[in-house]
Order: structure tokens, then C-alpha cells, then sequence
């Protein structure tokens, strides 16, 4: 019978102690400069240490069974399972909509060779054609004669929203993108994480040809203070089969643009 | 469930496998479209329920077979009885895998005809000999090593013994088979300045099989089985306990609950290197998977796995607590004080050390070994001890510490795109992020918990232990660590599922439909959950059928606990 005050008097305690402890993570964090987010993190983990601690000097659970012990263990998933949704969902969210475009373009090349690339671009070719003839029909009709059809409603849209073509720098830095470059390689202060040296002066140590060597075969040049990274073979060899050769040549164009003398980019050395 | 109806599944799995992969052959067959979930949600669903099932009839007969050895070589019934009351369930749940495996190659045959001939192709020794080969071998051991349990006895059980280790050997190399084709998809047999495409078309079987990630996958696999049958077990126990009738079968559920989370933690211990091994070689592979798995689209889902190791490990800590207060004479137990001081500085030292020498330097573990091993070597000649419950709190304190340095992300955004500077570590603290903070709290929170264990392995040499008179709360405890396993399993499976991308064997066979992109964390935890509540109803039904059905049969038997040996 005493147990029940004790215990109250121990969540008491626990509770005390914890909101300190949570308190000072959360002047300390702000001291430190840490943003909100990472305050109020450090205090849900002093809130964490808490309930352990208050769990671990909680009174024994009586035992029990039958039908009580079904109920709670209904109740025991039910709250699982929302807990564990709910915190996945607090969690920031990835949104696909990122990545969904970026999917299309690329594999836009290998749909194209791919059968059933082939036979969904013979089915719009079809649309496109029925299409046309309904409109020619329509307009025959109207005009009582033959005359110029207009042209098929989307149909000029139908290969998306390219770039102009001789705008090949803007497509090379969408291919930059689109290959996620930024992950290895900083450029503009952004992205990169040590893993391959920063490319805003590559325009004026490496030529054209020798970019696209280094892209299409990563052995063949190594950044000078990335032999580890270049033992290790970081950049993958995967480009001159996933990309198609123009995007190489646009990135290469884009790459070329990159002149900024201010930018310690590291000297490429020729390897093979 | 009788003799002919299991086999009568057994029958039905294995045509649905080959009927389906008669049907793979059929050129341009047409896709199905599955309402509600898509084709990829219906793929991931069926897929995550047969390794669910397929993960403990191969984890589960490894400890099987060594419980049954102990029982035999200690003359303790006990574990004699742990071992079949686990093969009953296995036997059970081994025709659920059969027929899951069926579905599972019905519903990707039918909604991936053309990915799943191409794979089928490429590996046609595999799925039409070898593993149909295997998967009838395992099927013949292992029901034969089912019902030869009582008729094996005494001066036979050597020779049964024999069969559950041919049976462990069969399932374990039914595992690398199958991890073959599972492995290639991620990391695709490759070789040096030849190009992909040709060079599969020439590769042999074996290069396709031995890829990058194959051998890894096997280890984390094998090793993650046996947590997962050694926390089903603790299930298992659990229910039991629940529902025991008197103190002699609470006694015995009591220790059997303990003995399935011993497995099931000592194999844990293992799994977060198993884990790096196999994203080591992931990175290794292709460097652009280790962004979009750390820093981008997936590294959500890694924090997430972050939170569920925390509790996995700090609920396994507070069973061991529960267990500990039901040992008589646990007071008498201390600890030097030096180990404490280690657990307490080994998360900072490590720290700094992997900063300043990374794995795999060896100057990183010329510190963390003298360091471990402080308390071994210098703890019996200094004075100062602590309690068992004072060392057991620190523990915990500890365990929370190496899980909030695990969780700290570089950023909370889901990708490293929108990183704003309210939302990343300042730049004094980014250690935090790196993997040398990540790998300093891996081994703290192994190394509390195998202190935790020490303690305990002390406790119960200089008390008593009083079986059957456990908190009732550990028996939700053993229920929550089965639960966050199999949460923890289906979420580090769909993050490798994930890691293709876009497509269907990485880098080789694209994944055109609309379907490829990356679904939300909070899209998969429904799925995720849903695929273990449906695991758990299937799991709790078999324990149910199998063990509560045969209560009254068994009691017989335990009234004549003689030993093995002599029956």
C-alpha cells in the first residue's frame, strides 16, 4: 500500500531533476549556438532519461492474465504502432515530387532504347497521329474543303520543357544536377563533403577533352591531395554508360565556365 | 496444424514457384496494376513477410540445435523443451514461408514480367535447380528432425543433434543462395574499365553471385536471424507466461523469456558492425550511394533506425534490470569503480580518437582496447567499488548518451539540398554528425550492455535466482524488443530495397514506371507496421495453435522432469 505514495514521490523527484537537467542542456545549447531545433532536442532526450529513470525505480507490475492480459496486449501494439508511426512522421519528410522529374530525364535515354520505351513512343505516335486526322476531319467538315490542319493540340509539347539548344552551359548544370555532382564536388561554397575536391577554377587547369576523359574514365586523372580518394576509386565509373554523350558534352560546357582564380581548386595530374 | 495439410502447403508453394516461373517465360506478358498499394507497395509487402518468416526458420534451428546440445550435455531438460516448443512454431511458420515465397514471386511476376524473366535469366541455375534443390533438402531435415525429437532419445540424441546441424548447414547455404540475385540487384558484378552491360553479358554465375555486397549481406543476414529467433523466442516466453496456469510454468516461461533475450541481445551486440561492413562495401561500390543513404533522400530513415537501436538496447537493458531484482543476494554484488570511469569516457575518448586516427588506422584501436580492457586488468587491484544497481544506472545514463550522439543529424532537413543554417549543427559541433561519433556511440552502447551482463553473470553466481517471480512488466518488455526488431528488419529492408534507386538492378535495368522514386518516412513506417502487426497476428496464432494447444499433452511430460540423457 505504500508502494503507490513512493512512487509518486519518485515521478515527483525524477520529474524535478530531469526539467533541470533539460533546463540547462537548453541554456547550455543556447550558449553554444546551437539552433532551436538542437535545443529542444537535447531537452527531449533529458526527458528520455526521465521516464528511464523513472521506470527503472517503478513498483513491480502485478501479474495477471486471461482476458485483462489480451486487452492489454491489444492495447500494448495499438500504442506501438502509433507511436512508431507518429515518430517516423515527425521525423523531416523527403518529398518525392524532388525527385520525380529528375527521374524522367534520366532515363529518359535508356526508355527511348529500352522495348518498352519503343512501344509507349509508338502509342503517343499513334495518339498524336488519330489526333491530327480528327482535327483535319473537323476542319474539312467546317470549311467544306480541304485546307492546312493546325497542329495537334500538345503535341509540340510532347518532349517536355528542354532548354533552348544552344543554351548547352544551362544544360550541363542541369546535368550537374541531375547526376548529383554537388554531393562529391563543392562548387559555389555549396554541396560536396570532402570526398572530391572543389571545382570553381577546373575551367582553367583542365581542357575540354581532358574533362570529359576524367568524367568517362575516373582513372585517368587524379586531384592532386586525393590520392586516398583516388585509391579508394571514389568517383564512381558509371558515367560513360549512364549518360548519354551529349549530356557529357554539355556538362563538360558547363564545366568549362567554371573560372574563378580565387577558388584553390587542386591541380589535376594526368594518371593514364 | 496436421502432417498432410502442412504438406499440402509445402505442395502448393513450390507449384506456385514453378508454375510462375513457367509463366516468366512467356514473352511480353502483360503487367497487372494492384489497387490501393501499386504494383511496388504490393512487391515490398509480400517480399518483407516472406524474409519476416524466412528470417526465423533460419535463425531459430541455429540456437535450436545449441539448446538442444546444452540440454543433453548438462542433463537439463529445460532447454530440451525450449528447443522443441521453438521448432514447433518454426515448423509452423516454415510452411508460411513457402507459401509467402510462392506469392512473392506470383505478385513480381505479375507486376514486373519483364524485370523478373531478365533476373530469372541471369540466374537460372539458381532458381530452377540449385535453390528448388536446397529448399526440398531443408523441407525433408527438416521435418525429419521434427518428428524424430521423441524417438531420438538417450543414446540416439547425438545422432539427432547431427541432423539439426545438417539441417542449420542446409538453411545457412539456402541463405547465401538466395542472397545472390538479393545482393546483385544493389551491386551488380562489375569489373574494372569494362563496361557493365557487356561485361554481364560474358560474367559467370559466379561472378554475378560473388558481387561487392554478397558476402556482407550473408553475415548481417545470419547474424541478424538469430537476434530475430532469439527475440521470438523471448515472444514466445512471454505469451506463455502470460498465460501459465501455475508457478512451475511460470518458472520455466520466466527462464525461457531469459534465455531467447540472451540470444537475441548477444547476437544484437554483432549487428551494427555487420551493418557498417555491408554500407561500407555499399559505398565502396558506388560513392554516390553513401550520400543518398546518409546525407540525402534515405538519411531520415537512418535516423529513424537511429531511435529504434536506442530503444532496442535500452529495453534490453531494463529486462536485464527486472531479471536482476528477482535475484536474491544481488546486493553483495559490485563493480570496480573503474569500470564505470569507462563507460563513462569511452563515447568522448573514442570521439577524438577516430577523429584524429580513422578507422582503420590501428592507433584507433591501440586506445579503444586498453581502454575496454582497463577495468579487466586494474579493477581487482584498486579499493573502490560501486553497487550493481549504481553501475546498472550508469548504464543506462550511458546508453542515452550513445544514442543521442548516434541520432545527432548534420541537419534536420530530409535532404542536404534545403539545408538551411537554423536547421544544421554549428560548425564547432559537426563531429557530432561524422562517423567517428557515430562508431564511438555504436561501441559504448555495446560495451554498457555487455557490462550490464557481466553484472548480472555475477549476480546470479552469488545469489539465487527465484524463476517465476519476474516483474510482470518484463514480459512486455520481451514483446516490445520482438516488435521493435521486426520494425527495425522491415525498415532496414525497405532502406536497402531503396538504395537502388531508380532502378531494378542498380545501374543495369532501370525502373521506368511511375513508381521509382523515394516514398517518405512516413509513408513506409505505415507500410512497416502494418507488415508487422500482420507478422505478429500470423506469429501469435502458430504460438497459440502449436504450444497452448499441446499444454495439457506436455504437462505430462514435465511431471518426469528426468534428464534427457536417461529418457
Amino acid at each position: 500500500m505504500n508502494e503507490q505514495p513512493s512512487f509518486i514521490k519518485n515521478v515527483v523527484k525524477k520529474g524535478i531533476v530531469g526539467a533541470v537537467i533539460g533546463a540547462v542542456f537548453f541554456g547550455a545549447a543556447t550558449a553554444l549556438g546551437f539552433p532551436p531545433i538542437f535545443r529542444y532536442m537535447f531537452v527531449a532526450y533529458a526527458a528520455l532519461g526521465t521516464v528511464v529513470f523513472i521506470l527503472l525505480d517503478a513498483p513491480a507490475l502485478p501479474t495477471f492474465g486471461g482476458i485483462k492480459a489480451v486487452v492489454a496486449l491489444l492495447a500494448f501494439y495499438l500504442v506501438l504502432s502509433v507511436v512508431y508511426i507518429g515518430g517516423a512522421s515527425l521525423w523531416p519528410q523527403y518529398d518525392p515530387e524532388d525527385e520525380k522529374g529528375k527521374i524522367v530525364k534520366l532515363l529518359e535515354a535508356k526508355r527511348r532504347a529500352s522495348e518498352q520505351g519503343k512501344a509507349e513512343e509508338l502509342l503517343v505516335r499513334a495518339k498524336a497521329l488519330s489526333e491530327k486526322a480528327d482535327s483535319i476531319m473537323q476542319r474539312l467538315q467546317t470549311l467544306g474543303g480541304p485546307t492546312v490542319a493546325a497542329p495537334a493540340a500538345g503535341g509540340a509539347k510532347a518532349g517536355g520543357a528542354a532548354p533552348a539548344s544552344g543554351d548547352i552551359v544551362a544544360l550541363g548544370k542541369e546535368q550537374w544536377e541531375l547526376q548529383e555532382c554537388y554531393n562529391c564536388h563543392k562548387l559555389e561554397g555549396k554541396g560536396g563533403k570532402k570526398r572530391g575536391p572543389e571545382l570553381d577554377n577546373i575551367g582553367n587547369l583542365l581542357k575540354p577533352d581532358e574533362m570529359k576523359e576524367k568524367i568517362l574514365d575516373p582513372r585517368s586523372w587524379m586531384a592532386e591531395g586525393f590520392e586516398k580518394e583516388y585509391e579508394k576509386k571514389k568517383m564512381p565509373d558509371k558515367y560513360k554508360e549512364l549518360m548519354e554523350e551529349k549530356d557529357v558534352d554539355a556538362l563538360v560546357a558547363f564545366l568549362a565556365t567554371l573560372k574563378n582564380p580565387a577558388v584553390n581548386t587542386p591541380k589535376p595530374i594526368k594518371k593514364k | 496444424m496436421k502432417t498432410w495439410q502442412r504438406s499440402l502447403l509445402m505442395l502448393f508453394g513450390l507449384l506456385t514457384v514453378f508454375g510462375t516461373t513457367a509463366y516468366a517465360q512467356v514473352p511480353n506478358a502483360p503487367t497487372v496494376e494492384f489497387p490501393y498499394t501499386g504494383n511496388r507497395t504490393a512487391v515490398w509487402i509480400v517480399a518483407q513477410l516472406h524474409i519476416l518468416f524466412a528470417a526465423f526458420i533460419l535463425g531459430a534451428p541455429i540456437f535450436v540445435v545449441i539448446s538442444e546440445w546444452l540440454g543433453y550435455r548438462k542433463q537439463d531438460p529445460r532447454y530440451d523443451r525450449l528447443a522443441k516448443e521453438v521448432m514447433k512454431v518454426t515448423v509452423i511458420l516454415y510452411s508460411m514461408t513457402a507459401l509467402t515465397g510462392g506469392l512473392f514471386i506470383f505478385v513480381l511476376l505479375a507486376t514486373y514480367p519483364q524485370f523478373t524473366t531478365w533476373l530469372i535469366n541471369h540466374f537460372f541455375l539458381i532458381f530452377a535447380v540449385i535453390y528448388p534443390l536446397l529448399f526440398i533438402g531443408e523441407t525433408i531435415v527438416l521435418y525429419l528432425y521434427f518428428y524424430t525429437w521423441d524417438a531420438w532419445k538417450g543414446d540416439r540424441k547425438a545422432r539427432h543433434i547431427a541432423l539439426g546441424v545438417l539441417l542449420n548447414i542446409i538453411g545457412t547455404v539456402t541463405l547465401f543462395v538466395i542472397d545472390g540475385p538479393t545482393s546483385f540487384m544493389n551491386t551488380p558484378a562489375k569489373a574494372e574499365g569494362a563496361s557493365i552491360v557487356e561485361f554481364i553479358q560474358t560474367a559467370t554465375l559466379w561472378d554475378k553471385v560473388f558481387n561487392y555486397s554478397w558476402l556482407p549481406l550473408n553475415l548481417h543476414r545470419l547474424v541478424g536471424n538469430v537476434t530475430f529467433g532469439g527475440f521470438i523466442t523471448g515472444l514466445i516466453a512471454a505469451y506463455m507466461y502470460m498465460g501459465a496456469k501455475d508457478d512451475k510454468e511460470r518458472a520455466y516461461y520466466d527462464w525461457m523469456g531469459f534465455v531467447g533475450n540472451l540470444i537475441g541481445v548477444g547476437a544484437l551486440l554483432f549487428l551494427p558492425f555487420m551493418g557498417y561492413l555491408l554500407a561500407y562495401e555499399l559505398c565502396d561500390y558506388d560513392a554516390s550511394i553513401c550520400p543518398y543513404m546518409m546525407a540525402d533522400q534515405l538519411s531520415m530513415f537512418f535516423e529513424m533506425q537511429g531511435a529504434m537501436i536506442g530503444l532496442i538496447f535500452l529495453a534490453s537493458n531494463y529486462y536485464i534490470w527486472l531479471s536482476m531484482k528477482r535475484i536474491e543476494g544481488v546486493e553483495r554484488v559490485r563493480i570496480s569503480v573503474l569500470t564505470v570511469m569507462v563507460m563513462v569516457a569511452l563515447p568522448f575518448v573514442m570521439t577524438y580518437t577516430w577523429d584524429r586516427f580513422p578507422v582503420p588506422d590501428p592507433t584507433s584501436l591501440a586506445v579503444l582496447l586498453p581502454l575496454v580492457l582497463l577495468p579487466v586488468v586494474f579493477g581487482r587491484f584498486i579499493p573502490f567499488t560501486v553497487s550493481s544497481r549504481a553501475a546498472i544506472k550508469v548504464s543506462f545514463l550511458m546508453v542515452i548518451v550513445g544514442n543521442a550522439i548516434w541520432m545527432t543529424p548534420h541537419g534536420f532537413v530530409a535532404t542536404g539540398a534545403k539545408l538551411v543554417e537554423e536547421l544544421e549543427l554549428p560548425g564547432d559541433w559537426s563531429f557530432l554528425a561524422l562517423m567517428p561519433a557515430k562508431n564511438s556511440a555504436a561501441i559504448t552502447l555495446v560495451f554498457v550492455t555487455v557490462v550490464s551482463y557481466i553484472i548480472y553473470n555475477r549476480a546470479i553466481k552469488q545469489g539465487t535466482i527465484v524463476w517465476g517471480k519476474i516483474d510482470f512488466a518484463s514480459q512486455f518488455v520481451l514483446i516490445f524488443l520482438a516488435f521493435s526488431a521486426i520494425w527495425t528488419m522491415g525498415l532496414m529492408g525497405a532502406v536497402r530495397s531503396l538504395l537502388r534507386k531508380y532502378y531494378h538492378t542498380y545501374n543495369l535495368v532501370p525502373d521506368f514506371t511511375a513508381e521509382s522514386f523515394t516514398p517518405t518516412l512516413a509513408y513506409s513506417a505505415w507500410w512497416i507496421t502494418g507488415i508487422t502487426l500482420v507478422f505478429y497476428i500470423v506469429v501469435s496464432f502458430a504460438i497459440l495453435i502449436t504450444l497452448r494447444a499441446s499444454e495439457s499433452k506436455a504437462h505430462a511430460h514435465e511431471d518426469s522432469p528426468a534428464p534427457v540423457g536417461a529418457k
